[in-house]
């Protein structure tokens, strides 16, 4: 799309970027019922039956609800604050979607630094979500919000350090040029510095998004729901859907920096669905993390991450740095 | 790590890996379980026999007479006093003119079922009483006797109760009122 | 005598928050509140009677046949227990005999109980320590799924799965039907195996290690000062186990073990109560093998409200229940209703020690010293 010159290049990126949002909201909801299903086998039930067969209407059924239902404000809320931070929360959550590349050409921007202006835009969703937990004038939505602030900030530093191992052994941060990069091997598969760039990847993505085990801020059973218990409906919804958006931003841009991104077998065409799949392969893998693991306590997950996590990585980065030299010394 | 079994940097990287591993071994291996859910109520739940389910009224089988002749035991043992029974004396036997029950406060004991003399009052193996008005579950007479009849009875009535509880006779024979295994296809507890 | 352990005023800002008796790991209608200082607790002030449903006044006004099936819903969990509690005191007083069939029924189905309401412990203390939105939710799934087959057992055995009026004065009320045993063994079975799983999902585990180890130290002197008992007290280095102790109801004629730990924290609950799984499951076998024949009570089956008549007299009789000693003090007096019944639930007295063990730690620690102090409401309140 971005080589079409029979049309102006902003109308080129306003179409590809409603195409792009479309498409990513009913991916969104379909994700959604892919995590309820996914975890209700994993505790021998079945998850949503019902609605549509074995539940397929379900996501519509949902959106539909909080569609219809009463946006409540408290009283003593600072109102302006309160109904600005789903929507100061969802947008970071969406726009990361705009440098990824979903097969070579195809996709809204493919940024000379793409990876970085993911991470840079996926930590602003700290903003949204702090608003929204001050704004409720409520005590648990607040404490969440401050654990919230802790937490994100430190786990954002070893998820950029993990992510920073594929751009090193790329030697860009333009996703497509580190997709192509893997045409010989998936940076996953490189000895050892690979899988564990993948493994602290993972790890600091699902404390990065407030996952179990990392989800003290929302942890139900003492917060009830952290920064979002005083929203009802539509900015429920959009709080919900930016999670999801998180979520499956981190699964494709793992896939794209370590497995391979579109690489697939089959026409080139396929593209885009190996990708998705990839995807979702690495969202299925957060999911079993989340369904598996007791929570861990706040003082626990910020000594987890200074501690252990940030020195583990950039030792990688480092191993990285001397495997680099040692390949381009050898003349490989 | 707050842990107090620090074992050293490594050894607690190894530990940590394989606890996340088993872990997460589990929950793998559950996915590949089947489901434990019943689809109720396309499915029907298989009850025991000796199920305390709704209250039923019963009619003798051989001379379509009601059993009850209200002689108000139950009413008397219920510990939440939902049972209201009125005695009609008649020539041959008594029978009860209005008997009522209150479902909605009933805790579902036995005792009423224990005590009766005549086996008249009995559980059902059903547990169909959801309803959204409450004075449906105020029961009269005829719809007790339409829930006997609707509903498979249990295996406890009062005399089985009772002979099951009573010190042995003289009789060589072991309690010999049992159930059937309960997991099975409900086969109907006979005496 | 311990002290409640007082916290300095350090300067910081002071919330006082309330953990309300509505709240999804308040294990029940509990309220506390709780003043912090950042993360930490200073102070905390229980306030309970949320669920209080007179049951000492009930007993009053209803007789030893019919108020068994009231007992049970004291402790909920344990409806066994609470009715063995009951039903013991009359037949102390009244010195009735028990039947060694029905006393062997009683010791099954209370240690049946005793494995159904520690899987309803290690599934709810789970959830509320993992989020009902992640791991915690796959071990409650897990642990109620196998406890479903517990209530299945009682179900096929009495009729009804949570509360049972299955104990009456002099005995049992049902016996067991066939196909039973078979089913009973099937079912340990699977439970056993069962239980392997979670021990491999959870020991060894660094976030449950750091969830629960040094957390809520509840030292012996204390655990004997305040009361608690159980496998709290169990826990806390003191070996007391009522089955063993002041056996009852043929206790002494079973083989088990009881389990003690010294540290007292959390973890050591936790292994506590998981040895006390299989150790009950061992007691179910045993009783299984040498079930003897005979009749289930020794007085007729309950023909009318006058029956049972308890000549003049008082009694405290004690169980060993899965929380700890439910106690059931009864005076009679010659008629068939008592004058007075006192209950002693086991949840009342471990609740006692929240005060010296919550101020110091954080608020996701409440949670879990919550969960493995494993209080349930209806004993605390009755």
């Amino acid at each position: 799309m971005t080589g079409t010159s029979a049309m102006s290049p902003l109308l080129v990126a306003l179409i590809s970027g409603g195409v792009v949002l479309g498409a990513l909201t009913g991916l969104l909801a379909y994700v959604t019922l892919l995590e309820r299903k996914f975890a209700a086998r994993m505790q021998s039930r079945v998850g949503p039956y019902r609605v549509g067969p074995h539940g397929l209407l379900q996501p519509i059924a949902d959106g539909v609800k909080l569609l219809l239902k009463e946006h409540l404000v408290p009283d003593a809320a600072d109102k302006g604050v309160f109904n600005l931070a789903p929507v100061i929360f969802f947008i970071p959550c969406m726009l990361i979607f705009a440098s990824m590349p979903f097969a070579p050409g195809l996709g809204v921007a493919d940024l000379n630094i793409g990876v970085l202006f993911f991470l840079a835009v996926s930590s602003m969703e700290i903003v949204g979500l702090f608003m929204a937990g001050w704004g409720s004038n409520n005590k648990y939505a607040l404490i969440s919000a401050m654990r919230a602030v802790n937490q994100i900030i430190s786990y954002d530093l070893p998820f950029v350090m993990a992510a920073l191992v594929p751009v090193m052994l790329a030697g860009s941060m333009k996703l497509s040029d580190i997709a192509t990069a893997q045409q010989g091997l998936w940076f996953i598969a490189y000895p050892v510095i690979g899988q564990l760039a993948f493994i602290a990847f993972i790890v600091a993505g699902v404390a990065a998004e407030n996952r179990t085990p990392f989800d003290i801020l929302e942890a139900e059973s003492e917060l009830i729901a952290g920064f979002r218990v005083e929203y009802s409906g539509m900015k429920f919804a959009f709080i919900q859907l930016g999670e999801y958006a998180h979520v499956i931003g981190t699964s494709f841009l793992g896939a794209a920096l370590f497995l391979g991104a579109w690489a697939g077998p089959g026409p080139s065409w396929l593209g885009p669905l190996w990708f998705t799949i990839k995807a979702l392969l690495v969202f299925v893998l957060f999911t079993w993390v989340r369904w598996s693991f007791l929570r861990i306590k706040v003082d626990q997950i910020l000594s987890i991450s200074w501690k252990l996590l940030l020195p583990l990585t950039l030792l990688l980065l480092l191993a990285t740095a001397v495997v680099i030299v040692i390949r381009s010394g050898a003349g490989v | 790590m707050s842990n107090p079994k620090s074992r050293g940097f490594f050894r607690e990287a190894v530990a940590l890996t394989s606890a996340v591993v088993r872990a997460m071994r589990i929950t793998g291996l559950n996915l590949f379980r089947k489901p434990v859910t019943v689809h109720y109520p396309e499915k029907p739940r298989v009850y025991p026999d000796r199920y305390r389910g709704l209250l039923a009224l019963t009619i003798d089988k051989e001379t379509g007479e009601e059993n009850c002749i209200g002689c108000r035991l139950c009413e008397f043992i219920c510990p939440p006093a939902v049972i209201k029974v009125e005695m009609l004396k008649a020539e041959k036997r008594n029978y009860a003119k209005t008997f009522t029950l209150e479902l909605y406060a009933c805790e579902f004991c036995e005792l009423c079922v224990q005590v009766c003399p005549t086996d008249a009052i009995v559980m059902t193996k059903s547990f169909d009483m959801a309803t959204s008005d409450r004075r449906t579950m105020l029961l009269d007479k005829d719809r007790l006797h339409a829930i006997g009849l609707q509903y498979e009875n249990s295996w406890g009535t009062g005399n089985r109760l009772r002979d099951m509880q009573a010190p042995p006779k003289k009789v060589a024979a072991p309690e010999a009122v049992e159930a059937p295994k309960a997991a099975s296809a409900p086969a109907g507890g006979e005496a | 005598m311990s002290e409640v352990r007082e916290i300095d005023y350090t300067g910081s800002e002071r919330l006082t928050m309330n953990m309300g008796p509505q709240h999804p790991s308040a294990h029940g209608v509990f309220r506390a509140i709780l003043t912090l200082e950042g993360e930490k607790i200073v102070a905390v002030d229980a306030v309970i009677g949320y669920l209080h449903r007179c049951h000492e006044k009930l007993a009053e006004t209803l007789a030893y046949v019919q108020y068994p099936s009231i007992a049970s819903k004291t402790d909920y969990v344990a409806a066994m227990a609470s009715e063995l509690a009951y039903v013991m005191a009359a037949e102390k007083i009244g010195q009735f005999e028990v039947p060694k069939r029905a006393q062997y029924l009683r010791v099954a189905v209370n240690e049946l109980q005793r494995v159904a309401s520690h899987l309803l412990w290690l599934g709810t203390w789970c959830l509320d320590m993992g989020g009902a939105l992640g791991g915690g939710t796959s071990v409650f799934l897990y642990c109620i799924r196998e406890r479903e087959q517990i209530l299945d057992l009682f179900e096929s055995l009495v009729g009804a799965r949570l509360l049972y009026g299955f104990h009456q004065v002099g005995g049992v009320r049902y016996d067991i039907p066939t196909g039973w045993v078979e089913q009973c063994r099937t079912t340990m079975d699977l439970i056993e195996q069962r239980l392997g799983e979670y021990e491999s999902m959870l020991h060894d585990n660094a976030f449950f290690e750091m969830r629960t180890r040094g957390i809520g130290v509840i030292s012996s002197q204390l655990a004997q000062d305040v009361g608690v008992c159980g496998p709290l007290l169990r826990a806390s280095g003191v070996k007391y186990d009522l089955r063993r102790n002041a056996p009852y109801s043929s206790y002494e004629d079973f083989e088990f073990a009881v389990p003690v730990e010294t540290e007292g924290d959390c973890h050591a609950r936790y292994r506590v109560r998981m040895v006390e799984f299989r150790e009950s499951i061992r007691i179910v076998r045993q009783v299984l093998d040498g079930l003897p024949e005979g009749p289930i009570s020794s007085r007729p089956g309950v023909k009318s409200l006058a029956q049972v008549k308890v000549p003049k007299g008082e009694a405290y009789a004690r169980v060993e229940g899965p929380r700890g000693e439910v106690g059931c003090y009864l005076v009679a007096d010659g008629t068939n209703k008592p004058y007075r019944m006192k209950w002693r639930g086991a949840s009342f007295s471990n609740l006692a020690v929240l005060p010296h063990i919550i101020p110091g730690v954080t608020v996701a620690d409440v949670v879990a010293i919550m969960g493995s102090v494993d209080p349930v409401f209806g004993e605390v309140d009755r």
